[in-house]
């Protein structure tokens, strides 16, 4: 097995493979038992489990473990309430345009305003619920909303645009309002990835999983890196040395006049630009210090009378210029500001300084300036998001303030006060049709493909589920869902025979695009008042696990049947009809 | 290596079994943890490892290991 250094360098390496990624996030785990562990939940309205491997990759690079567990299919309130009671203390939240309503982006034209509106409300509504159910997280990751086609160029502005721009505004607004939520801009990640590498058609059509792996890797590295590594790191202070760091050329010998630091010509526009990503840092609040083997006198030069410096002494907290080690200086620099100096980031441009603070103090994140120099304006950029990405600065602060100044002024139409109050305003509704001749095909299939919702996996040919529709003692329940944003169409299947006095139930399945919104109870007062016609005094069924089904293991305990016995994991369930009446589920209509 | 074990090897770990026990008869019915996200992960991972695209009925298809062997040997040919 190879050793955890190697391991790490498997793992960090850009554009490993999956099945490279893969096997060393499995024997890292393996190797590292005892590290931190961080929980998180993944919860969106499209498949992201990959995802959770990326989190795992990167949180693993910051030294900590994520344990990752995957909500429902779009259900944000639901999965928030469970992470919050199982104790998770960090969520993801990646809401997929597109999938907001099937193809919602070919469809946004065709619908009328009013419908767009009440889509953005009920969102509204709904995000608020879910974050108010996450207060006991630590922090909620919520990613923002971004386009999954290519806008067609038609010389005006695209409409679909207008309406993902809205939406957004509507998501930040109602995040500001929340301390622990942090919004993640995801058109950002997109952008750095390239959409033509982002997606992958088959598995968003096929398994409504629209994302490849570069995506998901990206997002998790910014994820991870603004958590801080799960509080794997602080940093705070930002130590710079000076020739070919902060200006191209040696100060001490091509002179104040022969340094590079021309913001129009090469290579001095490149040091130019790197000192104001530096600057602004120091404006955001991070403290930076000079660390360089310099005549004090030339370096104070420059910062006072070069005419492109940008950094002037009003920006360095600390300065080290002198001709001691870089060792013994950035030790004196984290004593004077008084923190660690695991809170310090360095930045040099020689092999040997780098490699020696590297070895004396590895607590210390130390940059080496690119050898080759269009690569440095990135790395300072790369420097800064490493300061920023815990969202610290007092610009975004005002920003918050006026967020939630502007939330508390907004009417508060969207606002509910539970689970329940928003359930009953989506209007849902469930048909319960039974023997559906034309309907065969499809109940056929979701038998064969359902695992998860699945009480018993009686996988039924079509030809099995004619023979149940035309025999007098059994009938082929059918669900069909939906809201009033559109039909989820047919979702749910029960197979019923009536044997004398008991009603058995023979299969429940569901499609887990619906489940969680109390439609899995709904409509068993109408199935037992079926059973009573047909003379039944009691009911039965079972719970059959296999490695797919347990989130239905106490399913009928739910319903209220009372367990009779069970064996090898099959569970026998019973009610007297006489004694055994479910609550009707308040908020859904349920037709025949 | 063999394209046959390169195959075993990349299955073992995209669905964490020993590589010494796939064989003839290991399929989606067989392996417990071969479930519909992880298949979106081996035909991934393939694609990647043999510098191939697997076409998208194959894709959905391949759902044992002769079968992913079949199609894996079709794409190499066409290489």
């Amino acid at each position: 097995m190879s050793d955890t250094g190697e391991l790490l360098a498997q793992l960090a390496t850009p554009g490993a493979t999956l099945t490279r990624t893969l096997a060393a996030i499995d024997g890292l785990e393996r190797q590292m038992p005892d590290v931190r562990r961080v929980r998180i939940g993944i919860s969106s309205n499209v498949s992201v489990d990959l995802l959770g491997t990326f989190l795992r990759k990167h949180t693993l690079l910051a030294g900590a473990r994520a344990e990752v567990t995957i909500g429902n299919h779009d259900d944000p309130v639901g999965d928030t309430e469970r992470f919050a009671a199982e104790g998770i203390e960090q969520m993801v939240m990646l809401p997929f345009f597109d999938n907001l309503l099937p193809a919602f982006e070919r469809r946004i034209e065709l619908m009328s305003l009013a419908d767009v509106d009440a889509k953005e409300a009920e969102l509204r509504a709904r995000w608020r619920l879910a974050f108010d159910k996450a207060r006991p997280l630590r922090q909620v990751w919520v990613g923002t909303l971004h386009r999954y086609l290519v806008p067609l160029d038609t010389g005006v502005p695209d409409p679909v645009d207008a309406v993902l721009d809205r939406f957004n505004a509507m998501l930040r607004d109602e995040a500001a309002g929340f301390a622990n939520v942090r919004v993640i801009d995801t058109r950002a990640v997109l952008q750095q990835v390239g959409a033509p590498v982002a997606f992958d058609h088959r598995f968003y059509l096929r398994n409504t999983a629209p994302y490849a792996g570069p995506y998901l890797d990206e997002l998790a590295r910014r994820i991870v890196g603004a958590a801080r590594g799960f509080g794997g790191w602080y940093h705070k202070a930002l130590v710079l040395d000076c020739d070919n760091t902060l200006w191209g050329g040696i100060v001490g010998e091509d002179l104040l006049d022969g340094i590079k630091l021309d913001p129009h010509s090469y290579p001095g526009r490149v040091y130019w630009q790197v000192q104001q990503e530096f600057a602004a840092l120091e404006r955001q609040g991070i403290l930076l210090c000079l660390c360089s083997k310099n005549n004090p006198q030339d370096v104070d030069d420059v910062l006072e009378r070069h005419p492109n410096s940008v950094l002037r002494q009003g920006h360095i907290a600390v300065r080290k210029v002198n001709w001691n080690d870089k060792v013994s200086n950035l030790r004196a620099i984290a004593q004077e500001l008084n923190i660690g100096l695991d809170s310090l980031v360095f930045i040099d441009d020689s092999d040997f300084e780098c490699s020696a603070v590297r070895s004396a103090l590895p607590m210390v994140r130390v940059y080496q300036v690119p050898s080759s120099l269009p690569d440095y304006p990135r790395l300072a950029r790369e420097i800064r998001e490493l300061f920023l990405a815990g969202g610290v600065s007092e610009e975004s602060r005002s920003k918050t303030a006026q967020y939630r100044q502007r939330q508390e002024a907004v009417a508060a139409s969207a606002q509910f006060e539970t689970h329940e109050a928003y359930l009953a305003s989506l209007d849902l509704r469930v048909r319960m049709a039974r023997d559906d001749a034309p309907s065969l095909a499809r109940i056929s299939e979701l038998t064969q493909k359902s695992n998860q919702f699945n009480l018993t996996t009686l996988r039924q040919s079509p030809a099995e589920i004619q023979q149940r529709m035309d025999h007098p003692d059994a009938t082929v329940y059918s669900l069909t869902v939906s809201d009033r944003f559109g039909d989820a169409g047919l979702t749910g299947v029960v197979l019923a025979r009536w044997e004398g006095e008991v009603a058995r139930i023979d299969a429940f399945l569901m499609s887990c695009r619906v489940i969680g919104r109390g439609v899995e109870f709904c409509f068993w007062p109408a199935l037992l008042d079926d059973a009573r016609r047909q003379g039944c005094r009691a009911i039965e069924a079972d719970y059959r696990p296999t490695a797919k089904n347990a989130q239905v293991a106490d399913f009928y305990d739910r319903l209220g049947l009372s367990l009779v016995s069970e064996d090898n994991g099959v569970r026998h369930y019973r009610a007297s009809l006489d004694h055994f009446s479910p609550r009707p589920v308040e908020w859904i209509k349920v037709t025949e | 290596m063999s394209m046959e074990q390169t195959l075993k090897d990349v299955m073992a770990v995209v669905l964490g079994v020993p590589a010494e026990s796939i064989g003839e008869d290991t399929s989606m019915d067989t392996v417990k943890s071969w479930d519909s996200i992880k298949h979106m992960n081996l035909v991934l991972a393939l694609e990647e490892e043999f510098g191939v695209a697997i076409p998208d009925e194959d894709a959905a298809n391949i759902t044992s290991y002769p079968l992913i062997r079949v199609v894996l040997a079709e794409q190499l040919q066409g290489k």
